[in-house]
């Protein structure tokens, strides 16, 4: 049932074809019990009016003969009424000839012959009580339909007509002519049943048809849905065929113009963004050696500051620094492009985690101080073999590293690390000036500062969380961050510990254990 | 005096070399195009080469691979781009090393030329057999069976630098400060794809190499050695 349903809901050709069968059946039904009902009416009519028309002349002529027989003996009389009674039936056609049924009515003198008779053993019970009422009190013809009732069980419907006639020296008698209506239902049962066979033929046609056009108009439409799956799943040449002059032609020729229009954005959009990535890429790489040249020159400069005067040698070191700063900037905007024009690859080795994690940490050892504050990482092993690409993990944990060491506000940072079979993860929690709802959404954005207000601390570029981020996923990892204002931030980094597999896990949980509630 | 010979096309920069190398006591041959490069080392043999990658003229690949086919001559390429492919490429055409633009330091470039000129492990003489290779210190030569194999001297001091220690695994980055002189870890692509010049050359099967020998994860060592 369930999935008749589904189907129903799925396909169009079902739901018109069930709709349209549902729909003519009812028409189908309601004209055929018409037909019928005409029919059998009409059948009925005929037979009444033969039936009364017989039994008429029948009586009539009884009536006439019974008269003409007035001065005849009893047995004369008996004679006639044989006659009469043989005439007007079939004798042992019994359920499909007439009968005949002379019944005495009341007001005969009783001493006299009783000439009650009926054809064929009919039961004069078979005539109801009102009926013989009422032919008794008028003085017409009048009719009923009944059953007759043999001796024996046999039962037959029948139409009774029954006037009053006068048999001499006996009184006045009922006589009845009974009409089987064996052959007329016969009739009505064939018109019916064969009306209700060209019903269901007709019916099965109609589904035939309607399921044979619904497939005619579901195909094209089918194909256009084809059509356009495959479209917005990425192959922007498909075009639907028109081969035709009609409706669906039209949703064709429709679809094709809009996927053109689409294709034509789409690649107008494409080639935009990639004229715009390597124009970027192409900026960066040009700079780069009029910046060696820079580079060089300040360093000649620098090493001479001594003989300086104290302006000229602050300036040498102000110009060092914001070279520096320059080429980081550069660097980061060039991974960045990278990125955007998704050229940047995974150069996975095998390396130890944990001497990376410690190399960071003593780089940055110094700065740490600088800053009034120290990284504490204690981690369980000195071993942590993980394949990955060295750099860029180690570009995320410097990244993650100076971002807590620049928010740390003079608090320890705590550095975790946790792995299983599959994955591994490192923490960086710090516990200093922390980070807003709001800016937590933003803070892997591209130079989005969380605070307009400050500056820029230690020359960072702005990249280097988002930069950060996307290292990250390059390695199918994740990198997710918590933060609360004045409770710090917890930044944990996961990723596969195999380049190629997915993280399956989060080994570290965002929300940091040593929260204060 | 020490000749370096410079083949870039940005004059300032070129200059502004030829400037740090001189303070550092080291003579500079500057040319500007990249088929003008040959011609000056052949006029003027240098004992080192800095070669710039995009060269107007001749590809800087190119040249390092004309200079390569009749020189051993330490060759260090200048590159603008850090990708993997250019850094290959250079590498792959015979360059001993390579240098990314903006170079980090200015004492970094030139303590870089001063580990590629100075004169291999003046400590070791004589013989040392690996395998069945021997190397001739006070030659500067390998030889099998006789048969002198030519190495460019960083190929020569990566091959000592394994067999003086033979059995000790060295990781990448030891290679990379005891034979390029980095005081950090850069790339480590540049010790793979020597490796694989070097097995190119000397062993018999470099599919399967017997002399070099890869420890996997950590990095390498050398193997089989017979006095």
């Amino acid at each position: 049932m369930g999935l008749m349903s589904n189907r129903l809901r799925t396909s169009l050709a079902l739901r018109v074809l069930l709709s349209t069968i549902v729909l003519s059946s009812a028409v189908i039904w309601l004209s055929g019990s018409i037909l019928n009902s005409r029919v059998a009416a009409g059948v009925k009519q005929v037979n009444l009016d033969s039936a009364v028309n017989e039994a008429r002349s029948t009586i009539v002529g009884a009536r006439y003969r019974l008269i003409l027989a007035k001065s005849g003996s009893p047995k004369k009389i008996d004679e006639l009424i044989g006659e009469i009674v043989s005439s007007a039936t079939t004798i042992g056609a019994r359920a499909s000839g007439r009968e005949l049924v002379l019944l005495r009515g009341p007001l005969v003198n009783p001493v006299e012959k009783d000439f009650t008779t009926t054809s064929n053993l009919v039961d004069p019970k078979s005539l109801p009580d009102e009926f013989r009422e009422k032919v008794r009190s008028t003085s017409e013809l009048n009719w009923s339909y009944i059953t007759i009732k043999y001796a024996g069980s046999l039962q037959v419907p029948a139409i009774a007509v029954g006037d009053m006639v006068s048999i001499p020296r006996s009184g006045k008698y009922e006589m009845y002519l009974l009409f089987p209506l064996t052959n007329q239902n016969k009739t009505l049962n064939l018109i019916s049943r064969s009306i209700i066979l060209v019903d269901v033929a007709l019916i099965f046609l109609i589904g035939l048809i309607t399921w044979l056009v619904a497939r005619q108009v579901v195909r094209p439409v089918r194909e256009a849905a084809r059509v356009a799956e495959q479209f917005t799943s990425g192959d922007l040449n498909q075009r639907m065929q028109v081969t035709r002059k009609d409706e669906i032609a039209t949703l064709g020729v429709s679809f094709n113009e809009m996927a053109a229009s689409i294709q034509q954005q789409i690649m107008r959009l494409e080639n935009l963004s990639r004229v715009q990535q390597r124009f970027v890429s192409d900026v960066s790489h040009e700079l780069r050696t009029p910046l060696t040249t820079l580079r060089m020159a300040s360093e000649v400069i620098h090493s001479s500051r001594s003989s300086f005067d104290p302006q000229i040698a602050r300036s040498a070191e102000l110009l060092i620094g914001n070279i520096d700063r320059f080429e980081r900037l550069l660097e980061d905007l060039l991974e960045v492009s990278r990125f955007d024009a998704e050229v940047a690859v995974l150069e996975p080795v095998d390396f130890n985690l944990i001497s990376l994690i410690n190399g960071c940490i003593d780089d940055l050892e110094l700065v740490a101080k600088e800053n009034g504050t120290q990284i504490i990482f204690n981690p369980y092993s000195e071993n942590l073999s993980i394949n990955a690409d060295a750099r860029r993990v180690e570009r995320i944990l410097r990244n993650l590293l100076n971002n807590a060491i620049d928010h740390a506000d003079s608090k320890p940072i705590n550095v975790q690390v946790e792995y299983n079979d599959n994955d591994v993860a490192v923490a960086v929690r710090d516990h200093g000036i922390g980070i807003d709802e709001s800016s937590l959404l933003r803070i892997f954005d591209r130079f989005w500062r969380a605070d307009p207000s400050r500056s820029r601390i230690r020359g960072g570029t702005g990249l280097g969380l988002s930069i950060a981020l996307e290292d990250a996923r390059l390695h199918e990892g994740e990198l997710e961050v918590w933060g609360r204002p004045n409770q710090g931030a917890h930044f944990v980094l996961t990723l596969p510990r195999v380049a190629g597999n997915h993280i399956e896990s989060r080994l570290i949980r965002l929300e940091p254990k040593d929260l204060k509630i | 005096m020490t000749l370096v010979l410079v083949v870039d096309d940005d004059q300032d920069l070129a200059e502004m070399l030829g400037i740090v190398l001189n303070g550092a006591g080291i003579d500079v041959d500057l040319v500007g195009r990249g088929d003008e490069a040959l011609e000056a080392f052949r006029n003027n043999p240098p004992d080192l080469v800095l070669l710039d990658v995009m060269l107007p003229g001749l590809d800087g690949i190119e040249v390092c691979k004309q200079i390569r086919a009749e020189s051993m001559v330490p060759i260090v390429m200048l590159s603008a781009k850090g990708d993997t492919h250019d850094v290959v490429r250079g590498l792959e055409a015979g360059a001993d090393d390579y240098m990314v633009k903006p170079f980090r330091h200015q004492t970094e470039l030139v303590a870089r030329i001063r580990t590629r000129l100075r004169k291999t492990n003046t400590d070791i003489t004589g013989l040392l057999k690996i395998s069945d290779l021997s190397i001739d210190f006070n030659a500067h030569e390998v030889s099998r069976a006789g048969k002198v194999i030519t190495l460019t001297r960083l190929e020569f001091d990566l091959l000592v630098a394994l067999a003086r220690e033979p059995g000790r695994v060295f990781s990448r980055d030891a290679l990379l400060g005891e034979v390029w002189g980095y005081r950090h870890s850069t790339d480590t692509r540049l010790v793979n794809v020597h490796v694989q010049r070097l097995r190119a050359k000397i062993e018999q099967d470099p599919e399967h190499p017997e002399i070099v020998l890869t420890v996997r994860g950590v990095g390498y060592k050398a193997g089989n050695q017979s006095k």
